[in-house]
């Protein structure tokens, strides 16, 4: 016990506390589903381990209740995905999967609300068309006149990049819909057969587990979605360049192929974020 | 295009004067009619399975006095079962049964929340009958099976009522979240409200499933007056103390042979 502590402090003392400059807490909180939680901590955990004062709040709400804390001020940061956070400030622009198209709009709509997106992940966590892995199509023109039952969240039937994209753009004639929560509930009911599409991530680890296809967004109706930490602009007046450069040193870490590790480390094998966080920071080398 | 009918996406800028107006809004597979009547279907069929459940059983037991510690503690049990995690936990075990969103899932847990109130308040309802009342009917020669239903159930049977109407307005109040659950009803318009950050959707949701829950009530209220037996009814309206509230002050008004020991019991009591 006595090693492991003088080992602990040890490792702490080097830290850069000195050359942080005093400054507000950084109030981070995670959209509240299993991805969004992890790469808050990742984020988290990564600017307390550099010294910041850092205040991970316990995860709640999605992206509506995150950028409306940031505008606020009840968070100073946020990590959100880019295609959402572009439906989300300017929903009449047009969706572009060429993420740095998607920066340049949204770089402008948080400059409104006084924050400054940072660069963004390689990560990509897109949307996904999702079918059982038996059915006859590739693409999602090719399911346009199969009669398929949808199954989506709440938000997804009144966006034009998922439901109304479908219809309108697609001209995908379901014969019925069904509102399912976002989340597991979505595989088990395209499992059971309640559905036969659903909208999804595809990150989702439960798409390899239950042996679904994603299927090709020929039309390019899903925005990119790479992720990028959004800074309040008080914090970058207080921290400056550094805390800048050592979030983009992060983001640009993190890979597609790491969302899908924490996702079936927290979905699958139902391990807590927090701890997945850690290993992976640790494992990089970063903590 | 009644699909598209179904997932009709109401604009948040719509007030909700313009939102219950609206002839699309109660029309349509997803419109407040059809949406009413999946959660009245619901309810009534909680209502009456519970009802069954609990009642027969509570009153038997309360009239032979039986599984007093047990049947408390199991009651309580029951009360402490969070509803939505029941509902959530069974929806994939239907789904994976075959058995689809609905209706077992939101059915069990439903009926899980309301057969402990309602038996409950059947069996202290019996219980708590005049012991009085009940051993005048064994010595006129009353069958065990009389004392319950001609004595003991007709003079319980406001507070068993009430036990009833209190468990539905809970029923109806929390069917709602099998919405949340892959299921329709009312809730469809909370659910949606609050994925879409749409407030009039969430309000006027609200506003139905509280008009909903406060018609369960009159409505149990108005049944009450019409079942309830006749020479209970005719209870209420008489002057004279009604059973269970047997005047124990006049008891001891009673003049007493002995006399002088009355005052000294009158101030123990």
């Amino acid at each position: 016990m006595l090693l492991l502590a003088a080992c602990g402090n040890g490792e702490e003392a080097p830290a850069a506390n000195g050359d942080i400059p005093d400054g507000p807490t950084i109030e981070l909180r995670g959209q509240d589903f299993s991805e969004a939680i992890t790469l808050a901590e990742v984020y988290g955990q990564y600017l307390a381990s550099l010294g910041y004062d850092v205040d991970i709040h316990t995860p709640a709400g999605f992206r509506d209740e995150a950028i409306s804390d940031l505008e606020a001020g009840t968070l100073n940061m946020i990590v959100d995905y880019i295609g959402g956070s572009q439906a989300h400030l300017a929903p009449d622009t047009e969706p572009s999967g060429d993420p740095d198209e998607v920066m340049e709009i949204i770089r402008d709509a948080y400059a409104d609300i006084g924050a400054t997106v940072l660069d963004y992940t390689p990560a990509i966590d897109g949307d996904a068309f999702v079918v059982r892995g038996d059915l006859d199509a590739e693409t999602i023109s090719d399911v346009a006149d199969m009669g398929l039952v949808l199954g989506a969240s709440a938000q997804c039937f009144e966006r034009p990049q998922c439901y109304i994209g479908f219809t309108d753009v697609y001209g995908i004639d379901f014969a019925d819909t069904q509102t399912i929560e976002f989340g597991p509930l979505l595989g088990e009911a395209l499992d059971a057969g309640e559905v036969d599409a659903v909208v999804w991530n595809d990150t989702a680890p439960q798409i390899e587990e239950f042996g679904f296809k994603v299927l090709e967004d020929d039309e390019g109706i899903f925005p990119a979605q790479n992720i990028a930490p959004i800074l309040d602009d008080s914090l970058i007046e207080a921290y400056g360049d550094d805390l800048v450069a050592a979030l983009n040193d992060l983001s640009a870490m993190i890979t597609t192929d790491d969302l899908l590790d924490w996702n079936y480390e927290t979905d699958i094998e139902f391990r807590e974020s927090d701890d997945v966080a850690t290993e992976w920071l640790e494992a990089q080398g970063l903590i | 295009m009644s699909a598209l009918l179904a997932q009709r996406a109401v604009p948040r800028e719509t007030t909700l004067w313009e939102w219950f107006t609206d002839p699309a809004t109660w029309s349509g597979s997803g419109g407040i009619v059809v949406s009413l009547g999946d959660t009245v279907l619901l309810c009534v069929a909680v209502i009456l399975t519970s009802t069954l459940l609990s009642v027969p059983s509570a009153a038997y037991l309360a009239h032979r006095r039986l599984a007093q510690v047990s049947s408390a503690w199991l009651v309580n049990m029951g009360r402490a079962l969070p509803t939505f995690a029941v509902a959530a936990l069974l929806v994939p075990i239907s789904l994976r049964g075959g058995y689809g969103f609905e209706p077992w899932p939101i059915f069990i847990a439903l009926t899980l929340l309301t057969v402990p109130p309602m038996f409950l308040s059947t069996y202290v309802a019996v219980k708590e009958v005049d012991q009085a009342a009940v051993d005048a009917a064994r010595a006129m020669g009353f069958t065990e099976r009389s004392v319950l239903l001609s004595v003991e159930l007709p003079l319980a049977s406001t507070v068993i009522f009430t036990g009833l109407r209190v468990a539905s307005v809970q029923v109806v109040a929390t069917e709602p979240i099998r919405a949340f659950l892959g299921g329709d009803g009312l809730g469809r318009y909370i659910r949606d409200g609050l994925g879409q950050n749409n407030a009039t959707l969430t309000i006027g949701g609200t506003i139905l499933i509280a008009a909903l829950a406060g018609l369960t009530g009159i409505v149990f209220s108005a049944t009450e007056r019409v079942v309830k037996p006749f020479g209970v009814r005719r209870l209420r309206t008489d002057r004279g103390p009604r059973p269970g509230e047997s005047d124990e002050a006049d008891l001891m008004e009673v003049p007493e042979p002995g006399g002088g020991d009355h005052a000294a019991a009158g101030r123990v009591r």
